[in-house]
């Protein structure tokens, strides 16, 4: 039904009108030719990808297929993993060098499988877990075939379980690797090290000194700056979906829901579960399931069956209680059901705590405090309300539960988002863990701590201003006057004359845009007290007046029309001292405002006298010379070339710039004048006042398009000097000529 | 059918039919070529029988439960959780008692003794502390240890310069520059290595005094031997902005100053003599060269926000110290990261008002929040007089106002009877101290206060437009009447005035606009001198206030218009919407102590009053939105 209506509507527009009957042979003629075409074009391929996928077999073969080494058994096998190393004593970084990209580059050795004299297989070739992780590194950017030229090397041994390894042949497989060499630059992964009976926390292959990417390491054996913690990957992350559950109170405070717990710590928790009957909820595993039913997706708490992990989803906080291992695979379906942590595991090093910020998703609990959880975790908002408590007042019920749930909610969001971005895939593990290694290699381009922590929906209505110092720029700095002009010799002379009376001015920056005509010689210009330079361009382009020029010295840059004779040398100055105030901001004299029009449903551009602002002409506009830079290479998407090419706007889009990276609103300064502005040089046709009009509102509409957001802020105020029409003997003030002419 | 469209149909056919025959006759032999792709198949190979390989955990039999249940601490390396008792903390507070040294008292000993003393963390008592401060003496002498020492459980070994006796027991160890073997993360506090002379208090601010580098500055200037530096010839404004260097540089100059040189950068190598091999190797000039200005601006602004925030006086170091140990103690509502690493820093944030950033003025960009859009009037009120009930009134009358809060200060009985409001109005019993003025009641509903004096003179207008510029200003203090400061030559000691000025650096608290937060910062950090100081001196209450949100803000505050009428209303306070005559003596005293207080003179001038902005503009009234701001 669909495709039929589409087809009627669109029918005509592809088909061009004729007569009817004419147009029957045409089309079975134009049919005819298409199918021709498509039939030699699907014979030319056909024959060729069945005979590349013949001989290729490179890239499909079977696991069976892989070259057999033997071990023989007097093989060296490596030293025991060196608790003292660190990067800059067992990492030879001059193997990654420098690179432009800032990329290490990682070979993986190619699979072999691994007999021992008798012939007798090592381990188990790979896991599908291992596979996966070393296809994600080779199909990522840091993956290098070329052995020569990796830093990184990761052998194919499959080390992810330690349980069905044979501890020396391994160690043997990984010595005669090729570029070993004490196991320098390599790296190993593995989630579930050390066997019983006493568990260890690392990996027991013998590995010298390889990196170790471990999942249950604990403060004695990870070398810390060296080491990776990773999560222990849960395989129920791909089999079961949990949707994201909007942030709130849940059914249960408390749920524990691991099978295997030490008898002691089941007793403390179900002394738990007795005492809150109605918040608590501890599961074990099923006894009485019937055939068929899947035992690791179930619980069951006396007669009453959950299905795990759905239940997680639940509860408030869950319990993570270490194992014979410390770290366990339940973290990650914790996390994934949004349900914050508590974990309880002395001595743990919780995945990639290098760089997560584990105080934002989870709880801590010294596993001598077992007994005291609840209260502990009860707690955690009560300190935000204590300071109301602790006042004379009551503090109502109502208060308490909202600064708890704002609390917990941004547990929540992060815990999911954690998992999200890396726990929920192998890949993900894998690559969180390169990416880890890769800022130890190259700190200076390091993602930084909000990359990692901070959930997509904080980035993106987050700002970080890049002035974000409070600083007032010392006035001894003064200003660089910038003046775009094409060819009005005349009015621009009497802008520098005027320009270069203020005191604060340190340099004239003239931007000749008018590559047909030469500007006046030397001699010609005004002679005043500062330097004054002229830059010719190559193109007259209105961005030309916000290049980063390197003739600009200060950081404070005056942009000035060649039209701008208005302003008075106090006027200017004054806007310099503003600038100096709020140096991350854009100071300017006319203000302008963004309307929404609901009418028309878009923005609309007001130039009239309004009690608001959210914008400032650039035809004369104090800002810091840092948005020049932003303004050249950093403008979003095709504004640019836009503002080029209509010849228009270039002052809106500096302020969308700089209010979309700042999160900050302008500055007007000084009363409103009458000014030779866009807006006013067009009196003489109202008409063509209009045209201006409705382009600069089509400026606002597609910037704001390509920005995503309305980046610019409405304020009410503008600003003036403290005595401004104050009462006040005029020849005391600073800055008495202001507003006047 | 027109002509063109006829003529584009045929076209489209005959060049169809044209590929057709060319197809026919030159097959595309090129189109893929015979044999693997080069490049794809050099990666990890996809394996046919991939379905059927095993998960990892597969062949993991659930370890039976086997867990040992202590992990007894390993030889003498200490844990948080291991080796100190929080439960000592009453409250989760850290309070720290600090032992008489080892050895003979040094200068060092005394300045961490009187930073401590300062502190909130400051215990009276042994028995009320869960942290006792042990400073080792710099001679080999390790002992006597001191009473309580239990192994040197719930201890802290401080040392702001190297001893040889630090690693004692279990007790935590700050040191200056500890080495990697020995520190332990997590339960250690690292130290910065301080000069002798380094002040004890305030400090200097940092010396940066531009956001972006001052181009032409040396990109580089390496530590050598004596203090002397050298520094890189190629100068930061050859590779401007992004664009790639081809000059190759070297290093020549040699900087013979003791002073910085001003470079961009400066590298102090561990080892020096390596440091220009280190220098080649690892190509950091080409790194640094191109690193994005972005980088190196935010870089530039992190260091002196941090110098500023810890480093800047021996008093800071320390209290950074205990507010480290403080944050283990809290756990989950300790410091989030943010509050560390972004102005004004975790000293100045408590997270005792809240854990959620939002929550506190100066995080509101960051978390893309808007401040709140209403407020609550705080009138103090010291002597009953007849112009509270018309301030009630005005206030009222505001659009924004959430709720009136008198402070009832006065000795006589507050009223039975209030004026009818639209808003909800309470009667909060003072103190009858000065400091009760900003102490965070729990009654406030609002982020926003409207501080006022039961003497105040406002308008609607002008009550309604700070408010809508404070929300542009969240983390300032928004006030109509200012006063300056100024070093005072002849009195060789700061002082401020109260006289009309070309600039102004405080606002008068007795009507304002600041978030509040700041009751809280003023109530718990403060130290208790100050405070006292305050309680006694009542307009000591004011300057207080302004240093306090100065030395957060690092900027001066907001003034706003009042209307000249208020000013004839009251006629002998010219200044004020209360009485303010000209500072008494005792209240420049109290302005010199309070500087001396806090150590340095966080108040910055400003020359800029925010007004409507089409105040006095020769425009119908009839447009402005606060006309009645502009009566003569």
């Amino acid at each position: 039904m669909c495709a039929s209506v589409k087809y009627n509507i669109r029918g005509p527009a592809l088909i061009p009108r004729m007569k009817t009957k004419h147009r029957f042979y045409y089309v079975t003629l134009f049919s005819i030719v298409l199918l021709g075409l498509i039939a030699t074009g699907v014979f030319q391929f056909w024959p060729h990808s069945i005979e590349s996928s013949g001989d290729g077999g490179v890239e499909k073969r079977s696991i069976k297929e892989v070259p057999v080494v033997r071990l023989p058994a007097a093989s060296p096998i490596p030293e025991r993993g060196d608790l003292s190393c660190r990067m800059h004593t067992c990492f030879d970084v001059y193997r990654c060098g420098f690179n432009p990209k800032n990329k290490i580059k990682v070979y993986i050795y190619p699979l072999k499988k691994y007999v021992d004299d008798a012939g007798v297989p090592v381990s188990s070739t790979i896991s599908r877990e291992y596979n996966e992780l070393l296809a994600a590194i080779s199909d990522s950017d840091y993956y290098t075939d070329d052995i020569s030229r990796a830093c990184l090397f990761v052998p194919s041994i499959d080390v992810l379980n330690q349980s069905p390894l044979r501890i020396k042949e391994t160690a043997q497989a990984l010595a005669q690797l090729s570029r070993w060499d004490r196991g320098t630059n390599h790296l190993l992964f593995n989630m579930l090290p050390g066997g019983p009976p006493d568990y260890n926390t690392a990996l027991d292959v013998p590995r010298d000194r390889a990196l170790l990417a471990g999942g249950g390491f604990s403060t004695w054996t990870y070398r810390q700056g060296y080491d990776v913690s990773i999560p222990v990957f849960s395989p129920l992350s791909t089999e079961v979906a949990l949707p994201e559950k909007a942030p709130g109170p849940r059914r249960y405070f408390l749920l524990s829901s691991q099978m295997a717990i030490h008898p002691e710590y089941r007793e403390d928790l179900e002394a738990l579960q007795a005492k809150h009957r109605e918040s608590v909820l501890v599961l074990d595993k099923c006894t009485n399931l019937s055939e068929g039913v899947l035992s690791v997706r179930k619980r069951c708490h006396q007669h009453q069956v959950f299905d795990y992990p759905q239940v997680l989803q639940e509860a408030t906080f869950c319990v993570v209680l270490r194992g014979a291992r410390l770290g366990q695979a339940v973290l990650s379906d914790v996390l994934q059901a949004g349900c914050v942590p508590v974990v309880i595991a002395d001595s743990y090093i919780l995945p990639f705590s290098e760089v997560l910020d584990w105080k934002r998703a989870s709880v801590v609990v010294p596993e001598e405090k077992m007994s005291d959880m609840y209260s502990i975790l009860q707690n955690i908002p009560q300190r935000q309300i204590e300071e109301m408590q602790r006042q004379i007042c009551f503090s109502s019920n109502l208060q308490e539960k909202r600064t708890f749930d704002v609390a917990t909610g941004i547990i929540f969001g992060i815990a999911r988002w954690f998992w999200e971005a890396y726990f929920q895939s192998i890949k993900a593990i894998a690559l969180a863990t390169l990416q880890i290694i890769n800022d130890r290699i190259y700190p200076y381009a390091a993602i930084s701590y909000e990359e990692w922590n901070d959930p997509p929906t904080v980035k993106w209505t987050s700002v970080s201003n890049p002035l974000f110092l409070p600083l007032i720029p010392p006035q001894s700095q003064g200003f660089t006057a910038i003046v775009l002009t094409y060819d009005r010799v005349e009015s621009l002379f009497r802008v520098i004359t005027e320009v270069s009376k203020v005191p604060s001015l340190s340099k004239l920056l003239v931007v000749w845009n008018n590559q047909n005509k030469n500007p006046p010689e030397e001699s010609l210009w005004p002679k005043i007290r500062v330097p004054l330079k002229v830059v010719r361009t190559a193109e007259n382009k209105l961005s030309n007046r916000f290049f980063p020029y390197d003739e600009i010295e200060t950081e404070a840059v005056l942009a000035i029309d060649d039209d701008i004779i208005m302003l008075t040398s106090d006027e200017l100055q004054f806007g310099y001292e503003v600038w100096r105030e709020f140096p991350d901001r854009l100071v300017g004299y006319p203000g302008r405002l963004h309307l929404w029009d609901h009418e028309m449903n878009k923005w609309k551009y007001e130039s009239e006298w309004t009690n608001e602002v959210s914008m400032v002409l650039t035809g004369a506009a104090f800002y810091h010379k840092y948005f020049n830079y932003l303004y050249t290479y950093k403008m979003p998407g095709d504004i640019k070339n836009w503002v080029d090419a209509h010849m228009n706007c270039e002052d809106i889009a500096m302020n969308f710039l700089v209010a979309n990276v700042t999160g900050k609103a302008v500055i007007k300064v000084t009363p409103r004048k009458k000014f030779k502005c866009p807006e006013c040089t067009a009196i003489d046709g109202l008409s063509l006042d209009q045209t201006h009009m409705v382009e600069r509102s089509e400026c606002i509409n597609k910037f704001a398009s390509v920005f995503g957001t309305m980046p610019l802020k409405v304020v009410e105020h503008r600003a003036d000097p403290v005595l401004y029409k104050d009462d006040f003997p005029e020849k005391l003030k600073s800055f008495p000529n202001i507003g006047s002419l | 059918m027109p002509l063109w469209r006829r003529k584009s149909f045929w076209l489209a056919l005959s060049v169809s039919w044209l590929l057709l025959i060319l197809l026919g006759v030159f097959p595309l032999r090129l189109a893929v070529p015979p044999g693997p792709l080069p490049g794809c198949s050099q990666g990890w190979p996809r394996w046919l029988d991939a379905a059927f390989l095993q998960s990892f955990s597969q062949s993991e039999t659930l370890p039976k439960d086997a867990p040992q249940l202590s992990q007894a601490p390993r030889g003498s390396s200490c844990t948080w959780g291991a080796c100190f008792d929080t439960s000592k903390c009453k409250g989760n507070a850290l309070k720290i008692f600090a032992h008489s040294p080892a050895g003979t008292t040094t200068e060092a000993h005394r300045r961490i003794l009187d930073s401590l003393e300062g502190s909130r963390y400051y215990a009276l008592s042994p028995t009320e502390a869960c942290l006792h401060l042990f400073l080792p003496s710099q001679d080999h002498t390790c002992g006597p240890l001191p009473p309580y020492w239990n192994g040197g459980r719930n201890h802290l070994v401080l040392s702001l310069y190297p001893a040889p006796c630090t690693r004692l027991g279990q007790a935590m160890v700050a040191e200056a520059s500890p080495s990697l073997d020995i520190f332990r993360p997590g339960f250690d506090v690292a130290l910065p290595y301080l000069p002798e002379a380094h002040p004890l208090q305030g400090g200097a601010p940092g010396q940066l005094q531009q956001h972006s580098p001052q181009p032409g500055a040396t990109l580089l200037a390496v530590a050598e031997e004596k203090g002397r530096w050298r520094i890189t010839d190629t100068h930061a404004s050859t590779c401007p902005w992004g664009k790639h260097c081809e000059q190759d540089p070297g290093l020549h100059q040699t900087h013979p100053g003791e002073t910085l040189p001003n470079a961009t950068f400066c590298l102090i190598p561990g080892h020096r003599s390596a440091a220009s091999s280190l220098l080649q190797a690892l190509q950091v000039l080409t790194a640094l060269r191109d690193m994005l200005p972005s980088k190196i601006l935010s870089l530039r602004q992190q260091t002196q926000f941090l110098w500023t925030a810890y480093f800047s006086s021996v008093e800071k170091v320390i209290h950074t110290t205990l507010e480290i140990i403080q944050d283990r103690i809290w756990g989950t509502s300790a410091h989030p990261s943010l509050m560390w690493n972004s102005p004004p820093g975790a000293l100045l944030a408590l997270p005792t008002f809240s854990t959620s950033l939002k929550d506190f003025p100066f995080y509101h960009l960051q978390q893309g929040s808007s401040p709140e859009s209403s407020f609550s009037a705080l009138i103090w009120v010291g002597v009953s007089s007849e112009p509270l009930l018309k301030l009630i009134q005005v206030v009222a009358g505001s659009r924004y106002c959430a709720q009136i809060l008198i402070l009832w200060s006065s000795e006589k009985p507050p009223p039975d009877r209030w004026p009818e409001t639209t808003v909800p109005l309470t009667v909060i019993e003072g103190r009858r101290k000065a400091s009760d003025r900003f102490f965070p009641y729990g009654d406030i509903s609002t982020n926003v206060i409207l501080s006022l004096d039961a003497h105040s003179t406002l308008s609607t207008s002008e009550v309604d437009f700070a408010f809508v510029v404070w929300q542009s200003f969240p983390e300032r203090m928004v006030g109509f009447l200012t006063q300056n400061h100024f070093w005072d030559e002849a009195r060789g000691a700061w002082g401020y005035s109260t006289e009309m000025a070309n600039e102004f650096s405080m606002v008068l608290t007795t009507a304002v606009f600041y978030h509040r937060y700041y009751h809280t910062l003023f109530t718990h950090s403060l130290p208790k001198a100050l405070r006292t100081m305050a309680d006694d001196t009542p307009t000591c209450v004011d300057i207080l206030m302004n240093f306090l949100v100065a030395t957060v803000t690092k900027l001066p505050p907001i003034k706003v218009p009042y209307g000249r009428q208020h000013q004839e209303a009251v006629p002998l306070a010219a200044e004020g919407p209360g009485p303010v005559p000209e500072p008494q003596p005792l209240a420049q005293d109290c302005f010199s102590r309070v500087a001396a207080g806090f150590g340095h003179m966080p108040l910055v001038s400003s020359r800029v009053r925010l007004e409507p902005v089409l105040f006095k503009d020769p425009v119908s009234v009839q447009r402005k939105k606060y006309r009645s701001l502009e009566k003569p």
